[in-house]
């Protein structure tokens, strides 16, 4: 039988006006952090054109592109490479709707933040389109905070599709086999496990949390027991830390570490490569002879 | 038979008021199978990391294979590689050992680190994935493992080094039935090839089944009992008072009786 003094509570996990606990909504983000990492793995050994390409080549089209898309002034350009994205993520299948939500509610929308002084006569003056005194919108200030977030967009795009269509381990044995050092290879790893590992520790510690509450609890109690979590998940990680170092050396870890990464560049691979250098060139070439500054 | 570890007055604390080991004497021989058991907090696991060179006595001395075992001995390349290279550790949590991309790399890391050849340690990894049956996790990183599958990983990666003693810190924790005869499976095969294996564990059933050997250590950290699992195991008192068993009580129908009880699942 429930106790009576839980009938008088609010649930657990909502309040009077149906709102989520502090616990629950951190849990939840947390379960959908872990989630969506395990999906990107998923997703990244689906069949697919840039599932199927080795990550060297991918890492380095992929800045090849990057180069291009920071060199391109003329909008209509940086809106065909915005739509390469699309049209690799589609060739990728990469959810596009969730493609675009990640691009355009994140990249887009900071690329947004950082350029709408552009867009205003205070900073760059023209005939004015929308008038708001000195913060009025201005034609070319909106032309300039248009290709800032076009660019944003479509780098981001290029970098989210390698993460996507990537395994996590084959883009570190990437990173490694371009020269990045093995150590920071090694930290970068060490790093997500640890992320991945902190992310359930603190998940189940609002759940646990949550499953003790009888109310929501006030906004000063709940960031009170947030503080000292921190504290604690601080704590925990540093001799997480230490046990791990304690466990390379006990395997012999002298600083160094060697990997039998086998990584193959096919003729599709090398095809690939021609192919962005292609597409890269010829962005470059509309934008400098078709729309010149 | 030769001694490969040997412990005399070995002393441990972590701080003040935190003692881990008191006075410590004691001689592992090569092929034994040692089971170090005693309640939370008593030592174990700091003995085990002293075996292995993680942690030094603050007093007393520690040999292994004849070589003062210390931080400065440690130091040498040839003899860190030597020592490694014949003394594995399997860690009580999974999660902290297995620090590689793929299992495949987890595998790979010790033989890599111990300077063989790289088809030496394909040679290695795909023995030892086939006798563990974790050939088909290879390719998988280890935070998507399950518990069972970590542990298995985990003693793996130390297994492909062939250590010449194995030690594990509590080898039967997190593991469902099935794994934990695995496990008893395994160090079977070690006893077989003459292996040491030295184990830290509450777990009495599990220690009794796989050591001919049996150290206690009491909750004030000190050796109190070293001998054959079944003599020690027969010294009720001596567990009582350790924390290893204590007094249960419960009804077998009408009857209510009282007989001690280990610490996990297993009537003492």
């Amino acid at each position: 039988m429930i106790p009576a003094l839980q009938h008088m509570g609010d649930p657990a996990t909502r309040s009077r006006r149906g709102h989520r606990s502090l616990a629950r909504r951190t849990a939840d983000a947390l379960g959908r952090a872990v989630a969506d990492v395990l999906e990107n793995d998923e997703l990244a050994s689906t069949p697919g054109l840039m599932q199927s390409l080795d990550p060297r080549v991918k890492l380095v089209s992929i800045l090849a592109f990057a180069v291009a898309t920071s060199l391109v002034h003329s909008l209509p350009v940086l809106l065909g490479l915005t739509l390469t994205t699309v049209a690799f993520a589609a060739a990728s299948k990469v959810p596009l709707a969730s493609f675009a939500a990640k691009v355009w509610s994140t990249a887009g929308f900071f690329g947004a933040l950082l350029a709408a002084p552009a867009a205003t006569a205070w900073i760059t003056p023209g005939p004015v389109l929308v008038p708001l005194g000195p913060l009025s919108v201005t034609a070319p200030g909106l032309l300039i905070a248009a290709r800032l977030v076009t660019r944003v967009a479509a780098g981001a795009g290029f970098g989210l599709l390698v993460v996507w269509t990537t395994r996590w381990t084959d883009l570190l044995r990437a990173l490694s086999a371009v020269g990045v050092p093995e150590l920071v290879v090694a930290t970068l790893a060490m790093t997500q496990k640890q992320i991945m590992s902190l992310l359930r520790t603190v998940e189940n510690m609002h759940l646990a949390r949550e499953s003790r509450m009888l109310s929501v609890g006030t906004v000063h109690e709940n960031r009170g027991w947030v503080v000292e979590r921190m504290a604690f998940v601080a704590r925990r990680s540093m001799k997480t830390a230490d046990d791990v170092y304690d466990a390379m050396l006990a395997r012999g870890f002298d600083g160094h570490m060697p990997s039998l990464a086998a990584l193959r560049t096919r003729a599709a691979d090398w095809g690939w490569l021609l192919t962005s250098a292609a597409v890269c060139a010829l962005a470059l070439g509309i934008d400098r002879m078709v729309f010149p500054l | 038979m030769t001694a490969e570890f040997v412990l005399s007055g070995v002393c441990h604390a972590y701080g003040a008021g935190m003692d881990a080991l008191e006075g410590i004497d004691l001689t592992i021989e090569a092929g034994q199978h040692v089971a170090i058991v005693g309640a939370n907090g008593s030592g174990k696991s700091t003995l085990l990391k002293m075996l292995d060179g993680l942690v030094f006595a603050r007093a007393g001395v520690i040999e292994a294979f004849g070589h003062a075992l210390t931080e400065d001995a440690l130091e040498d390349p040839a003899f860190r590689r030597e020592f490694r290279s014949r003394v594995g550790f399997v860690f009580q949590d999974a999660d902290v050992q297995l620090f590689c991309n793929t299992v495949f790399d987890e595998l790979a890391f010790g033989p890599l680190q111990l300077g063989l050849m790289p088809e030496d340690v394909r040679t290695r990894v795909a023995e030892t994935a086939e006798a563990l049956r974790i050939g088909k996790l290879l390719d998988r990183a280890p935070y998507t493992l399950s518990g069972g599958e970590k542990k298995r990983v985990a003693i793996a990666s130390v297994l492909t080094m062939r250590p010449q003693a194995l030690l594990m810190d509590e080898p039967t924790n997190a593991l469902d039935p099935r794994s934990q005869v695995w496990l008893l499976d395994v160090l079977e095969e070690w006893k077989r090839a003459g292996r040491t294996v030295v184990i830290a564990t509450h777990d009495l059933s599990a220690a009794a089944e796989s050591c001919d050997r049996m150290i206690v250590l009491s909750e004030d950290h000190r050796v109190v009992a070293d001998g054959a699992p079944e003599e020690v195991l027969a010294r009720r008192d001596l567990l009582l008072s350790v924390n290893l068993i204590h007094e249960h009580a419960h009804r077998h129908g009408a009857d209510r009786h009282v007989h001690p009880h280990a610490h996990e699942h297993e009537h003492a």
